[in-house]
């Protein structure tokens, strides 16, 4: 034996290794990647906690990359979407949830100051089939996106002047800058997507005439139209519907004024329109809706649905709620309003199963007002559509990926589709018509949207992680908020890694070495390459005994004992 | 020329007791993770294909030794689990240099092997290792005799709290009420009588500049200590907590939960002495109470016979320990600490927070 030890030499290999302890083995370790709560509540199908991993990795921009992997538009959606992947975040249930939303948005930002070109863009083939997409909205502009990173050329024809559809006509400034807005869509665009402007389906041209052209078509178009809106029959004279007063604000800072105002409805439009009409000076801005507020009394599909943060603010800078009420009467005085009956209502399940608005007698009560506000919803305007929306409201897809009945080419996604309803869902639906509309025109299969199975917080190792307080969000107080400033701040830079660092890893891998430090057989291998599953560790059953120890100290719980198949 | 006659008469001897030399040939199957085995981030002492049980606390807290003071070690072992499985003739888990010689004379043969490195002017550091009753019990003369002669030698005593190896029998390390082979709960005694040795006090007593305690649920910590203990010229002590799924009668998938019990709740302190002084401990943020230590357990199952009123004693007994343990070193941390118990095994992508 010639062999010197030194602090530099390794003995020579252990003979037990002839010893192959595997066998004694009945349920074996594997690595399961499950789905975090955050990207199965994510309605554009982000995974948060890849990009997350990435920022923890101190690589920015690649965490950019995978994040516009699946949605295009981090800086807007950083800003407007209201970020049900917070709500659902494990970490939620140990202090606060990861600033998920925050940090979506500093990547969008980051990409467009930088400038970092988006990835896996091919170079267009003049050779590869045409789309068109009509609507350049976020599903719009999404669809178009994808579509053209899995190689087609996209033309957007769309019917205003600029593109971006409600991001631009109607989200208030103070939530989305417009510099933002506009920096972003154009970095889209840039791509390689043809937009045409002015170009109205039903009026400047039709599905049918499509098909010389293009392949496929996507249907973005939105809810253009008010629904009708009226109490037992009364309309006052002087109506003002809450979507068209917002998109004159947005474009030229108009809005009628009035003392006290009485807005009708729930979502975005009516607390945004809520609170302009209060920083306009209004005394008295009431917003009357059958839904609830959070709180531990409401169900979730109850809640209010508008951004949480939006919430806080209005109530903030004085906006009046009654949750749970409706409008049963107008007081009018000739054609004009000075007053609205209100009734208490729930939305309970009814005889058939399905819920119902009861009213419940007895709660009426009256509130004396100058102008009552609609903001009830839109549908789809039927120009152009007639055809496909068979008498109903909206473009009713079949499915996840848009296809509808009878148009195997025509794929349609966001608000148009009539359950959808936010930024978010509507760039997640341009994705999947995308992959739908390649496995049409490629002839080969749609992706399989099964998900994963879910990671709750029972099934991580809580003992690995300290608990941390969220980060901090810079924001704007009520008395100096104007009509164009932004009113919530940028997390940035060192604090914003800081902050992806409490990501729990939920699921994955987060290379923490438990694994590899505690299996009493050495089996567990460490890579410096990435193994097959994504993660840096295999097993070696060869002598894994299969005692368990690394599957219950995973922080993540990544690793699950299955039987010795 | 006797070199070859030595190696035919060991083939024969070989043939003729059905063993084998183990083949290191490249012809020997190989492990297919053998490529990415050999360029690990970490020097291994203790390998794979070594005979513990699933599960095993001593295997680990061996592994975790050994790859932090390796590879410019030897070792001395006594007898018990830990000789047996890691050494089944003709096989070594060892990829570092090993004497066993008997169950009571570990710290004998470390303290000669550390003069003769000496001698030949190598500064080649000696670890003695034992498992709690070679420690505590048959082996404590040949080391109370190293620690006073002064040897530099690390004795490491892995803690599984009763003679495993020759089927549970209580040591003096084995705690009050914990039953064993002989120790047996029933009518007569509900598990061990006696108290568990505070053997670390007595190492201390020795005025040695360095002894510790540890436990397999803190891999940063005993790593952290070996360290320490390595540095030092003069002998060192270091007890690690290293739980027995057999012995202790639980699921091996949970020895570092329940290593990590043991000491939140108090019963096993994580204390440091130098010099028979206590320098530092670790705080545990949030005291468990004993019970959820204890009933995840077999070897303390009689304590929870609702029939029997001596199990209410028993548990409020071990609790009184524990307090007892956490009022004499502090150990209650106030407010949160990196290096308290919660804190101490934080993780974070790319491994433990904790690089001491
Ligand atoms: C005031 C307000 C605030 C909101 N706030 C939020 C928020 O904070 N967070 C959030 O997630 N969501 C919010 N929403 C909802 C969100 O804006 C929509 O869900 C989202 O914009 C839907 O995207 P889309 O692409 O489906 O449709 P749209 O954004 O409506 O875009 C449709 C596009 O199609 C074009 N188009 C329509 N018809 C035709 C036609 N016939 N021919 C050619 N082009 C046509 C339109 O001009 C438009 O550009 C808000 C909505 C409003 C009204
Ligand atoms: C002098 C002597 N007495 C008894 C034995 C039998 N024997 C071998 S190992 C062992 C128990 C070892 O217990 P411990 O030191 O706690 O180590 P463990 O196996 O628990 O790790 C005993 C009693 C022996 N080998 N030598
Ligand atoms: S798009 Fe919304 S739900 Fe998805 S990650 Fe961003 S904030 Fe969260
Ligand atoms: S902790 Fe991270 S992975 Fe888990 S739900 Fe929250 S953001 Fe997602
Ligand atoms: S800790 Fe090691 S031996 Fe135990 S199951 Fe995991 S890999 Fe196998
Ligand atoms: S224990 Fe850590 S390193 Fe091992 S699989 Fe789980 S997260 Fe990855
Ligand atoms: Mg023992």
């Amino acid at each position: 034996m010639s062999s010197v030890l030194t602090r530099s030499g390794y003995a020579d290999p252990a003979t037990s290794l002839n010893f192959k302890t595997g066998s004694w083995r009945t349920l074996r370790p594997v690595h399961k990647h499950a789905t975090a709560p955050c990207h199965g509540a994510c309605p554009a199908g982000e995974d948060q906690q890849a990009w997350l991993a990435k920022i923890q990795e101190n690589d920015v921009r690649a965490a950019w990359e995978t994040l516009v992997n699946i949605n295009p538009m981090p800086a807007i959606t950083g800003r407007v979407c209201p970020h049900p992947c917070e709500t659902a975040c494990n970490r939620g249930q140990l202090d606060q949830p990861i600033a998920i939303h925050n940090l979506e948005r500093w990547l969008g930002d980051e990409a467009i100051a930088n400038d970092w070109p988006y990835p896996n863009v091919p170079a267009i083939d003049s050779t590869r089939p045409k789309v068109a997409v009509i609507g350049a909205g976020p599903g719009g502009l999404s669809a178009a996106y994808h579509l053209t990173r899995r190689g087609y050329r996209v033309t957007i024809l769309e019917a205003l002047t600029e593109a971006g559809g409600l991001l631009k006509s109607a989200i208030p400034m103070t939530r989305l800058p417009r510099d933002v807005l506009d920096a972003e869509i154009s970095r889209v665009l840039e791509v390689g997507i043809d937009l045409q402007l002015r170009q109205r389906l039903g009026r400047d041209f039709q599905i049918d005439e499509l098909g010389d052209e293009y392949a496929a078509v996507f249907l973005g178009i939105g809810c253009q139209k008010s629904r009708e809106w009226s109490v037992g029959g009364a309309v006052p004279a002087d109506l003002h519907e809450g979507l068209h007063l917002l998109k004159g604000w947005v474009d030229h800072l108009s809005m009628p004024e009035a003392e006290r105002v009485v807005v009708h409805g729930g979502g975005n439009t009516a607390v945004d329109l809520c609170r302009i009409m209060k920083r306009k000076g209004a005394a008295e801005v009431t917003l009357i809706t059958a839904s609830g507020l959070p709180g531990p009394d409401t169900e979730p599909d109850d809640v209010l649905n508008v951004v949480p943060r939006e919430l806080d603010e209005a109530l903030e800078e004085g906006v009046v709620i009654i949750p749970h009420a409706t409008i049963q009467r107008l007081i009018m005085r000739g054609s004009r309003v000075v007053g609205v009956e209100m009734v208490s209502l729930k939305k309970l399940p009814g005889k058939s199963g399905r819920k119902e608005r009861i009213a419940f007698e007895g709660t009426e009560r009256v509130v004396a007002t100058d102008m009552v506000v609609p903001c009830i919803g839109e549908v789809v305007d039927p120009e152009g559509v007639a055809d496909l929306l068979h008498g109903g409201s909206y473009l009713r897809a079949r499915d996840p990926f848009g296809h509808l009945e009878d148009h195997p080419n025509v794929f349609v996604g966001g608000d148009a589709r009539g359950d959808r309803g936010t930024v978010s869902a509507a760039i997640g639906d341009g994705r999947l018509a995308a992959a739908a509309i390649d496995s049409y025109l490629s002839d080969t299969p749609l992706p399989d949207l099964t998900p994963r199975p879910p990671i709750p917080y029972a099934g991580l190792n809580l003992h690995y992680y300290e608990k941390k307080a969220r980060v901090p969000v810079p924001k704007v107080p009520p008395e100096r908020r104007t009509d164009d400033l932004e009113i919530e701040g940028a997390v940035a830079g060192a604090a914003a890694i800081a902050e992806a660092h409490r990501c729990f890893s939920c699921g994955n891998c987060l290379a923490c070495d438990n694994c590899w430090t505690l299996c009493p057989d050495n089996a567990v291998i460490k890579t410096a390459q990435l193994a097959s599953d994504g993660s840096h560790y295999l097993f070696d059953y060869d002598f894994c005994k299969g005692c368990g120890i690394c599957a219950t100290e995973c922080p993540c719980g990544y690793i699950e004992m299955i039987a010795e198949p | 020329m006797t070199e070859i006659k030595d190696a035919q008469r060991l083939e024969e001897l070989r043939r003729k007791h059905g063993r084998l030399a183990p083949d290191l040939s490249a012809a020997a199957e190989p492990s297919p993770n053998d490529d990415v085995r050999s360029r690990q981030p970490r020097f291994c002492g203790l390998e794979s294909g070594h005979r513990a049980c699933q599960g095993c606390g001593e295997a680990l807290g061996a592994r975790l030794v050994s790859e932090t003071a390796g590879p410019d070690v030897m070792l001395s072992n006594a007898t018990g689990c830990l000789e047996v499985f890691t050494t089944p003739y003709p096989q070594s888990a060892w990829r570092v240099p090993f004497v066993h010689s008997l169950f009571e004379n570990a710290a004998a043969v470390a303290s000669g092997m550390e003069a003769a490195l000496k001698a030949k002017g190598k500064r080649t550091k000696v670890i003695a290792q034992g498992g709690d009753g070679g420690t505590y019990d048959i082996g404590f003369q040949a080391l109370s005799g190293m620690l006073e002669r002064y040897h530099n030698v690390l004795y490491v005593c892995y803690d599984n709290e009763a003679y495993m190896n020759t089927g549970i029998q209580r040591s003096g390390s084995t705690p009050h009420a914990a039953s064993t082979t002989t120790s047996p709960a029933g009518q007569e005694r509900m598990g061990k009588r006696h108290l568990k040795k505070d053997l670390l006090s007595i190492i201390a007593a020795h005025h040695v500049p360095y002894a510790a305690s540890a436990s397999v649920a803190f891999p940063v910590d005993v790593r952290r200590k070996v360290r320490r203990a390595m540095d030092v010229e003069g002998p060192t002590f270091l007890a690690i907590h290293s739980p027995c799924p057999l012995g202790w009668g639980h699921d091996g998938a949970l020895t570092i939960q329940i290593a990590r019990l043991a000491v939140e709740c108090g019963l096993y302190p994580m204390v440091e002495f130098e010099r028979g002084e206590v320098v530092s401990v670790m705080p545990i943020r949030d005291p468990k109470p004993v019970t959820e230590y204890l009933k995840v357990q077999n070897r303390y199952r009689h304590l929870f016979n609702d029939k029997d009123p001596r199990a209410r004693e028993e548990r409020e007994h071990l609790q009184a320990l524990a307090d007892f343990n956490i009022a004499r070193y502090n150990l209650k941390g106030v407010g949160e600490d990196v290096m308290d118990t919660d804190g101490l095994d934080t993780v974070r992508r790319g491994g433990p927070v904790q690089v001491m």
